[in-house]
């Protein structure tokens, strides 16, 4: 008789050697969890960027109001569009949350109001002192559905004992800025850090020069576009770009800044071992954290022409929060809300997180580090992110996109932005 | 004296090593003994399965309660979409990378630590730990080890023993992301197909070494007539595995490049996440995931079938 060979595969066997690994590794593997969460009432899920100021107004409204209390949770800008945008979509979003003002995003006020998602705050005090230029972020068909604390500038974050020890100072053109990076380069400093691996810091430095090479020609750009009777390509944006590759092929950029994060690149400004980085001003306190004294650093708006008068500067309103329309807290969500549309609740918030108020009854107060991009407001050269007002969510990724393929050499200026293009005739 | 003769060595045929049956009395247990778990499955798995399809012929956006039906606009779409074309053969390209080498690492491994030496059991911990860490923090601690600066993770490995010059930008490359992907992948999940190949070694007879041993078959002639014919089972369930796994591979890729740079790492599967949750379009995000469920099962049913005839043609 022939012997029998059970050459089958144990289960139990299988299961043995798996489990006595995996018993010995998880051991290993084992770590704890941590919640930025504060108790159980209403549930608000904020942005990472705005923690500082959102909290704060939290915690204040609550020590004024006994019977409030309030659950928070933050996610980065990210997560923002997937975690939030699921629970939405499962009906079981949090009372409060994160919404990006305008359009051009899937978590954008114009996108989940058309989906009747946000409550309407229109009957508050506070939107009737929205300024008529900001109304777009705040409002769609007249009904404000966001509260923002303010404005984010964007410029390039600067680490001033860099700028010392190079023997440069701040430039004004976008030739001076050149010369600047020359310096720092032959320094040995690294003229700007570029976290390019993540997907939004692609678009900073676009943003930061179309305001010159655009809007300052075009101020109504964003309506021709809208009209059909513009385009990317053929557009300041080509100018723009170019610019943006020039710094890279100048050699201006850290090593590989494809494979750079945003927190490595903050790093580099923070410990002076790069000299710039092209950000909001939402975004200082991270920079700040990462350098020994927050008084190393200084911001200015990063010239994008040699003509200092075209040299405009992108200002948008800040991720801001609105009620979701089917919480049953409605009343406590609207309080808070109200709450942080008065004159004093707006200039701390906005003090926290680096922006301007929007709206003061007296002098805002504004963090010293943003007052040269202030005469830039009050003269009006200030143009809100661009994506704020594109038409659908494809556009603002696609960006992102062909920004990371234009540093890999794997696309050209004019294949950019007829990509870009695309994206924007799409539906919305 | 009898000259000693020595029949050539054979395949193990499948019909000599029939399982032995462990069930005594022969008789399949009633039906109805799964109908919990199939109640459970059609609750949890098949009718939101189902409704949810329903939605790749909508243009739903994946909040509120807006929707029309398109019929199959969505896939007319899908194949004129270059993004989804291009994913398309990263994802075939990633699978590819990850059956032949986790497997063939597997292999190797799993041949490694089964033998006598003294530290076997704690290699097979070794190599198997990776298998009990989450993809994403797996994915985090690669991303430093793939930092790009000179002075940091493998790049500063590489300068220290004197290859600095084979240092790379190894995320940030478009061409080379994705084998860094590949890599991390592998790295993690080729302590599990090591353990299945240990299981199918564990089942193959020592009597047949021994026999062909004294035969005079060589290690090589051995594992090729003996070895691999009776692992043929654990390359089935491996080579399932590592493909399925491969061609729905997410999380690595979110953690580590987002599908960049650019669109060199996109996946199907990342295609579809950015599709619902970046762009808003939930309803030809569908219609991306419902062709990758179809092609997933096919490539699976073909595969099984390829493999289960080589199972019994061994």
């Amino acid at each position: 008789m022939a012997p029998v060979i059970d050459r089958s595969i144990s289960r139990r066997r299988v299961l043995q050697l798996m489990g006595g690994a995996a018993g010995v590794a998880t051991l290993a593997a084992c770590g704890g969890s941590g919640s930025s969460s504060s108790g159980g009432g209403l549930k608000v899920v904020g942005a990472g960027s705005q923690e500082a100021g959102l909290r704060k107004a939290l915690d204040d409204f609550k020590k004024q109001n006994s019977d409030f209390d309030f659950n928070l949770s933050f996610s980065p800008a990210d997560q923002l569009q997937t975690s939030l945008r699921a629970q939405l979509a499962a009906g079981n979003a949090p009372d409060m949350h994160a919404v990006y003002p305008g359009n051009g995003s899937a978590m954008s006020m114009v996108q989940l109001s058309k989906a009747n998602l946000l409550a309407d705050l229109s009957d508050q005090a506070w939107t009737k002192k929205i300024p008529s230029g900001f109304k777009g972020a705040y409002q769609q068909d007249s009904k404000t559905y966001i509260f923002s604390p303010g404005t984010s500038v964007l410029g390039a974050i600067y680490n001033k004992k860099a700028f010392a020890s190079a023997g440069v100072e701040v430039p004004t053109t976008w030739s001076e800025l050149l010369a600047v990076c020359e310096a720092l380069k032959k320094k040995g400093i690294v003229p700007l850090a570029l976290g390019a691996q993540t997907p939004w810091v692609t678009q900073l430095i676009n943003y930061a020069l179309v305001p010159g090479t655009v809007y300052a020609k075009q101020p109504d750009f964003d309506d021709k576009m809208a009209a059909g009777s513009a385009t990317f390509a053929g557009s300041g944006w080509a100018d723009a770009m170019t610019k943006y590759l020039e710094l890279q092929k100048r050699g201006f950029f850290n090593d590989n800044p494809n494979g750079t994060t945003y927190e490595q690149a903050t790093s580099m400004v923070g410990t002076g071992k790069a000299a710039m980085a092209v950000q909001v001003s939402a975004v200082l306190q991270a920079y700040r954290d990462a350098a020994p004294s927050p008084d190393d650093l200084g911001m200015f708006p990063l010239p994008a022409t040699d003509t200092v008068a075209e040299n405009w500067i992108p200002g948008g309103i800040v991720v801001g929060i609105a009620i979701n329309a089917k919480t049953k807290k409605a009343d406590q969500a609207r309080k808070f809300i109200e709450y942080c549309g008065q004159p004093d609740t707006i200039n701390s918030w906005a003090e926290a997180v680096a922006c301007v108020p929007l709206y003061s009854d007296g002098e805002p107060k504004v963090d010293p580090v943003l007052k040269p991009f202030l005469p830039f407001l009050s003269a009006d050269k200030a143009v809100p992110f661009m994506d704020q007002r594109w038409p659908n969510a494809e556009v603002q990724p696609t960006h992102f996109a062909v920004v990371q393929e234009l540093l890999g050499g794997r696309t050209t200026v004019d294949g950019a932005l007829k990509k870009m293009d695309e994206a924007y005739r799409k539906a919305t | 004296m009898t000259a000693l003769t020595t029949p050539p060595l054979k395949s193990v045929r499948r019909d000599s090593v029939r399982p032995v049956k462990r069930r005594g009395s022969g008789i399949a247990p009633p039906w109805w003994f799964a109908a919990p778990a199939l109640v459970v499955y059609a609750l949890v798995m098949l009718y939101p399965s189902i409704v949810g399809a329903g939605s790749a012929f909508t243009d739903w956006a994946g909040v509120g309660e807006q929707r029309s039906f398109v019929g199959l606009e969505n896939f007319r779409q899908l194949v004129h979409d270059d993004q989804a074309l291009g994913a398309l053969r990263n994802t075939l390209l990633l699978t590819i990378a990850i059956v032949v080498v986790q497997n063939g690492l597997g292999l190797l491994l799993a041949l490694g630590v089964h033998t006598t030496i003294k530290s076997r059991m704690v290699l097979r911990v070794i190599f198997f730990a990776p298998v009990v860490v989450s993809p994403v923090m797996v994915s985090f601690l690669w991303k430093y080890v793939y930092n790009p600066a000179p002075d940091a993770g493998l790049n500063a490995v590489l300068n220290a023993v004197g290859l600095g010059a084979l240092r790379q930008d190894w995320l940030g490359d478009p061409s080379l992301a994705i084998w860094s992907v590949a890599f991390t992948v592998i790295w993690q999940c080729a302590g599990y197909s090591m353990v299945i190949f240990l299981a199918g070694l564990e089942g193959v007879p020592q009597e047949l070494h021994e026999s062909a041993m004294v035969d005079g078959a060589s290690t090589v002639a051995r594992f090729r007539h003996i070895t691999w014919p009776l692992l043929a089972p654990a390359v089935t369930i491996n080579v399932m595995l590592s493909t399925v796994g491969g061609l729905t591979l997410f999380t690595q890729i979110i953690a580590m490049t987002n599908g960049g740079p650019g669109y060199a790492t996109d996946t199907l599967s990342t295609v579809l996440y950015k599709q619902a949750f970046v762009y808003g379009k939930f309803g030809y995000s569908t219609a991306v995931a419902l062709v990758l469920a179809i092609f997933v099962a096919a490539v699976s049913f073909i595969q099984i079938g390829y493999l289960r005839s080589r199972e019994t043609a061994a």
